[in-house]
């Protein structure tokens, strides 16, 4: 990464904690208004990620996902996008507090890397680069619906106690929480779907049918498998609410499994 | 010039002397101008509601308990109405607690929200009685813009502590909106239908409407505008609504467990809100324990509605806050828009001029007579009279009318008199 990156990256690091305490003080005090200041950071942070993102794109002429700090950094961007998109739409200053600890730490990682020297992995070319970046938003959306799944296990239980307690009053209805969630598993369905899609037919090109066979790539097609299944299990069986937001956090954790044993480069890659 | 307040409330009196003196609206406007019919009182505003009669008046200093007691003589003989029963405040004071009446925070439901309508209702009678001039209305909008601000920046009117109004909210946090969900209806009795109505007002969608009985299923219907259903049909129904308030004096459950785990499964686990007001209860509680099912008995509703009131509670020492703040802010506003002092700046500035020109000129003056100083003197000082009659009559006529085209603040500021 270069200095310019890493300066922009640091920026982006100190709004999204900015934004991350008010967020929190919005919420615990339940002061809405002042939640603008943070949305404020939350966007300014974007801006200056993206900045940082480009400015290392242009540095080594490819979508920088090289190393893991990189891969950190860009999903944080991406889970700050996803979270902007639902504000907008949503308006629960709660997501924030969810969301942001996790996108704080992933930055955060990104950041510490420093200026480290720029080491060119010659197969990562741009074209795979947009596999993994698919598949990076495909986890941020899935990373949301896993959030929205645990707001709806903390709602519901408030719901199911009927001692409401501070977070009966601080989250998202019940109703919004599943639609956010559902909404979420469909985006990263697709967005994986169509990474796996691209991934596969280059793969297939250049290494022919024995790729398949790596034990990293078998698992990344178990994380399609299993975003699949949450989405059948939702439309064929009906499962929703509290079944739907345990398989949204399983379903969550199995594809950071992939991503963090996969994050490397795949071993075949290596060959 | 003083603002001063005398109240009763349900903190000082007990409903037998409350009631007494709960004067309707007509009264209350006869009072207001009774009170000012004296010298002692400009304006006045009276506001009486089933918790407090409040008496708020402009006028000399301390004149407004004397004034109330006369004016209530006719109510107060032969009650038990002690000092002890009227509290008093006035400046800061009586602001402070106008706006927190206003702002509900002194009611016995704290964050309710028809005190402030009232307050609007007691102004406007005053104001139809005569008794209201430039700074009790500038009080009274003020009163109103901070309720509106402490509704706005607290929770203190979010949550529910009706018990009707709790099955609302509930359903809220269970579905998200309630716009076009569907409503059932199982019997009839007052607390489901006033939770039919609140939630019509939410804007739910179809009602459907069930009863033992068909008579009275066929009122209910009607006077919401709902639909009747066979009471067999039941099971069917529950498969399809959303919301179901349950009010039938049947001796048993009406829904048991086993049945409601068939329905979740057909719903294809599609969330449903069972409230149950009956007593005995209708629905079996341990339904709750079922995914996407959600059943309130009376009793739930009830620990909502105190937990509720606990978080009103909190949010009140919030709104303290906000009134504290605007206390101040209105004092200084008050204090620049009131004639007394303006008028008083006025004269000594053109006074400090008068005496500033004449001894600049000493030098030159120095060889005239007595009689003609005395001239010099009648002469200056009548030129700073004429220059001050205008000015004079203009503060006093905004003070008295905020809508006047020039404002105390104005004329403050020409003349220089904040410098």
């Amino acid at each position: 990464m270069d200095t310019d990156g890493i300066l922009l990256l640091r920026l982006a690091l100190l709004l999204y904690s900015l934004g991350l305490l008010d967020s929190f003080y919005c919420v615990v005090k339940q002061r809405r208004k002042l939640f603008k200041p943070a949305l404020y950071a939350f966007a300014a942070g974007a801006v200056l990620h993206m900045l940082a993102l480009g400015s290392d794109a242009v540095v080594q002429g490819r979508l920088p996902v090289q190393t893991l700090q990189q891969l950190c950094s860009m999903a944080a961007f991406f889970m700050t996008a996803v979270f902007l998109a639902v504000y907008a739409r949503f308006k629960y200053e709660s997501l924030a507090v969810f969301m942001f600890p996790v996108v704080f730490l992933l930055t955060l990682a990104g950041a510490l890397g420093g200026a480290a020297p720029v080491t060119y992995r010659p197969v990562l070319n741009w074209w795979i680069s947009i596999h993994v970046g698919l598949f990076l938003l495909g986890y941020a959306a899935l990373f949301l619906t896993c959030v929205a799944g645990v707001m709806y296990l903390i709602q519901e239980r408030e719901l199911k106690s009927k001692r409401p307690r501070a977070l009966y009053y601080r989250l998202p209805p019940l109703g919004k929480l599943d639609e956010i969630g559902y909404r979420a598993l469909a985006a990263a369905f697709v967005l994986v779907t169509l990474g796996l899609i691209a991934a596969s037919v280059w793969a297939f090109a250049k290494w022919g049918p024995n790729w398949v066979v790596d034990p990293t790539i078998a698992l990344a097609f178990l994380t399609w498998g299993i975003l699949f299944a949450m989405v059948l299990s939702r439309l064929a069986a009906g499962w929703r609410g509290r079944k739907g937001a345990y398989l949204s956090i399983a379903g969550f954790c199995c594809a950071a499994l992939t991503w963090v044993v996969n994050s490397g480069a795949h071993t075949f890659m290596s060959q | 010039m003083s603002i001063q307040l005398v109240g009763m409330s349900h903190r000082t009196a007990p409903v037998e002397v409350r009631e007494r003196l709960a004067f309707s609206e007509e009264v209350a406007g006869e009072l207001a101008r009774e009170l000012v019919r004296g010298d002692a009182l400009e304006e006045a505003l009276v506001l009486s509601t089933c918790n407090r009669v409040e008496f708020l008046a402009n006028g000399e200093k301390d004149a407004l308990r004397g004034e109330v007691f006369r004016c209530i003589q006719d109510w107060v003989n032969g009650l038990p109405v002690g000092d002890e029963s009227f509290y008093s405040y006035d400046g800061r004071g009586a602001v402070r607690h106008v706006f927190r009446v206003a702002a509900s925070l002194d009611s016995i439901v704290v964050g309710e929200p028809q005190i402030l309508g009232q307050v609007r209702d007691a102004y406007q009678r005053a104001k139809d009685a005569g008794a209201i001039g430039g700074f009790l209305d500038r009080l009274v909008s003020h009163a109103v813009h901070v309720a509106r601000r402490v509704r706005n920046e607290t929770e203190i009117g979010k949550m529910a502590v009706s018990v009707s109004y709790v099955a609302v909210e509930l359903a809220r946090k269970i579905f998200g909106d309630l716009e076009g969900r569907s409503v059932l209806l199982i019997g009839a009795g007052e607390m489901a239908e006033a939770a039919a109505e609140h939630l019509r007002g939410a804007g739910t969608g179809h009602l459907y409407v069930t009863s033992r009985t068909s008579a009275n299923a066929q009122r209910l219907a009607s006077s919401f505008g709902g639909e009747v259903v066979e009471f067999n049909r039941l099971l069917e129904l529950l498969q399809s609504v959303d919301i179901v308030l349950s009010s039938t004096g049947a001796p048993g459950y009406i829904l048991s467990k086993s049945t409601a785990q068939g329905v979740i499964a057909a719903r294809r686990n599609n969330p449903i809100f069972l409230v149950d007001i009956a007593v005995p209860r209708d629905i079996d509680p341990e339904i709750n324990d079922v995914d996407n099912m959600f059943v309130y008995d009376i009793d739930d509703l009830q620990q909502v509605a105190s937990a509720n009131m606990k978080h009103r509670q909190h949010e009140a020492e919030a709104a303290e806050r906000i009134v504290e703040a605007e206390v101040d802010r209105v004092l200084r506003h008050l204090q620049a828009h009131s004639a007394g002092p303006a008028i008083l700046s006025l004269t000594d500035r053109l006074e400090s001029i008068r005496r500033g020109e004449l001894d600049r000129h000493q030098s030159k003056l120095r060889d005239l007579s007595a009689e003609q100083r005395d001239a010099v003197e009648a002469l200056t000082r009548g030129i700073m009279n004429k220059v001050a009659h205008h000015p004079i009559r203009e503060v006093k006529r905004s003070a008295a009318d905020p809508r006047s085209r020039v404002s105390v603040a104005d004329i403050r500021r020409i003349f220089g008199l904040d410098e």
